[in-house]
């Protein structure tokens, strides 16, 4: 890569990847409930759900980052 | 021919159908070591998926969840968020660790901890102690196939001596084909899994409660606080939660049988493209928790490990039995070929680590194979006859597996991120943190709602610091950086 720890490329990339870790991790108590509903789903499984089909996507960017594709 | 004839049969015949697709796969193929372990570090993304998904999803992801869901409700949600964190750190990592493998022509995970830390006999502590966790990890697979196949007997039947030749023909296979062989079954196994957990999470809440959507109407009916979390420190409340999804994904790619799939990767951009692709194969799992809530309306009442069943039974008493066949061959998969990757992992791990390294035996290209074939048998007949004889004894062996494994993450993690790692603080990081989190897991303590072995890690992490600080610094290999 090249980049100094501190660059900002480095940071955004570690962004990327805290965002659906958190997510999925320790926001969980702050969305600890059944509604609103998600396409039927209790509110907490349908935001695990959307956040296990959104991580490919921040793992693309950090790739694209990286510029391995 | 009754119905347990039929359901049955059409298990044999998809278990003994994958095997032959996969010893066709492989029939061209030399063996030498690092072929029959690793792949010959050949496997591009898609193949590469097929495997880590065939070997990472067992007959826990097929059973288990579904009890999990059918028992607990919300806790089993977990199991979506752990793999999916996982992925996120194998990004990262297991480019790292393939690299490292790929210059040193590593074989096992001990080998690992060796170059990285210069210590056979850390080498030799890690073997050890993974081996120790396959084998009740095996047996635990055995009992799920117990379970299959005593229902799709219809209860007529008791499995034990089919689990044993199956078992034993699944040695065989892997005595000839290798990880390779592995994979091609991996190819067989995924798509029997993915039809079976579509049936069970769509088809089954279609045909009771109309839609998913009117089965969560009616669990929020019947079980109001099954959807969510307890709060807090209760048990398999919120911080229970929190603290099992952060050990269990730190652990993820701890196993030795990770470690192989890692290093049978063609290059780092596959394990990327793969760490990238492996939470789609996570989404399916949502639909094993829909056929766990279903069950616990259709078929409510049951208790302990039969909690297990509960989805099967539904198909048993209410699908005909080509069905019910089919869904157990789906599940007789899961449990062979994550089977087969663990005692392949297992041999290798004592065949290089322990009689190579140490013993000086079978150090050669031909004797190595050949010891790795011989052992994968040896390994098997073992977890088979701790499973016959010992089956308490294979529930207090997982407690070692499940608080153990992610306690070799922070000498892994260190290597890359903190270079002052000594082999003597990982060694003591390690052994503390089993020695903290098995007793505390053994006798069910959970202080304030954690994880026993999410406390043993981060014991593992202080003494690791602590003693590599204390110990004289032995250096890493230069020239294997992290990005």
């Amino acid at each position: 890569m090249g980049a100094s720890p501190f660059s900002s490329a480095r940071f955004l990339r570690v962004i990327l990847a805290a965002i659906p870790a958190t997510a999925l991790t320790v926001a969980i108590p702050l969305v600890n409930r059944v509604e609103p509903r998600i396409f039927g789903a209790p509110f907490l499984l349908g935001w695990i759900a959307i956040w296990v089909l959104l991580t490919p996507a921040f793992l693309w960017a950090i790739g694209r980052l990286e510029r391995h594709w | 021919m009754t119905r347990a004839t039929v359901a049955l049969s059409i298990v044999a015949v998809v278990v003994l159908g994958t095997i032959g697709f996969a010893l066709f796969g492989v029939r061209r193929i030399k063996m030498d070591p690092s072929q029959y372990i690793v792949g010959g570090r050949s496997f591009g993304t898609l193949f590469l998926w097929v495997l880590m998904a065939g070997e990472i999803y067992t007959t826990f992801t097929f059973l288990g969840i579904a009890g999990l869901s059918y028992s607990q409700g919300a806790p089993a949600y977990y199991i979506l968020a752990y793999g999916t964190a996982a992925y996120i750190i194998a990004y990262f990592l297991t480019p790292a660790i393939w690299r490292v493998g790929k210059e040193h022509g590593l074989l096992t995970g001990p080998d690992f901890f060796e170059v990285r830390y210069g210590s056979r006999a850390l080498a030799l502590g890690v073997a050890v102690l993974q081996f120790l966790m396959i084998v009740p990890y095996v047996s635990l697979q055995l009992s799920g196939l117990q379970i299959l196949l005593r229902i799709a007997g219809y209860g007529v039947y008791d499995a034990t001596v089919s689990v044993c030749i199956g078992f034993i023909v699944l040695a065989l296979f892997v005595y000839g084909a290798g990880l390779r062989g592995t994979a091609w079954a991996s190819v067989v196994k995924d798509v029997f899994v993915l039809g079976a957990v579509i049936f069970a999470g769509i088809a089954i809440p279609i045909r009771f409660f109309g839609s998913p959507t009117a089965m969560f109407d009616h669990v929020l009916a019947k079980h109001p606080q099954m959807l969510v979390l307890p709060p807090g420190g209760a048990f398999h409340g919120t911080v229970w939660y929190v603290s099992t999804v952060l050990l269990t994904s730190l652990g993820f790619f701890m196993g030795p049988q990770t470690f192989n799939a890692v290093f049978s990767a063609r290059s780092e951009d596959t394990l990327r493209r793969n760490a990238m692709l492996l939470p789609f194969y996570q989404c399916f799992l949502i639909l094993m928790l829909f056929a766990g809530f279903a069950s616990a309306l259709i078929v409510p009442g049951l208790k302990g490990t039969a909690v297990d069943q509960s989805f099967l039974l539904v198909v048993q008493h209410f699908y005909p039995s080509w069905v019910l066949g089919l869904i157990a061959a789906a599940g007789a998969l899961a449990a062979l070929i994550p089977a087969s990757a663990l005692i392949l992992a297992g041999a290798s791990v004592i065949t290089k680590n322990v009689a190579g390294d140490i013993f000086g035996f079978a150090t050669d290209d031909a004797a190595r194979t050949l010891l790795t074939r011989v052992l994968v048998v040896v390994v098997a007949v073992l977890a088979l006859l701790v499973w016959l004889v010992a089956q308490k004894t294979v529930v207090e062996m997982l407690l070692l597996y499940y608080n153990g494994i992610t306690q070799f993450f922070p000498g892994v993690a260190a290597t890359f991120l903190w270079r002052r790692a000594t082999a003597l603080g990982v060694g003591a990081g390690i052994a503390t943190g089993l020695a903290v989190a098995i007793p505390l897991a053994a006798l069910n303590e959970t202080p304030w709602g954690i994880n026993p072995g999410f406390i043993g890690l981060i014991a593992n992490v202080g003494v690791l610091a602590l003693v590599s600080l204390a110990s004289q610094r032995r250096s890493v290999i230069p020239g294997v950086e992290p990005k």
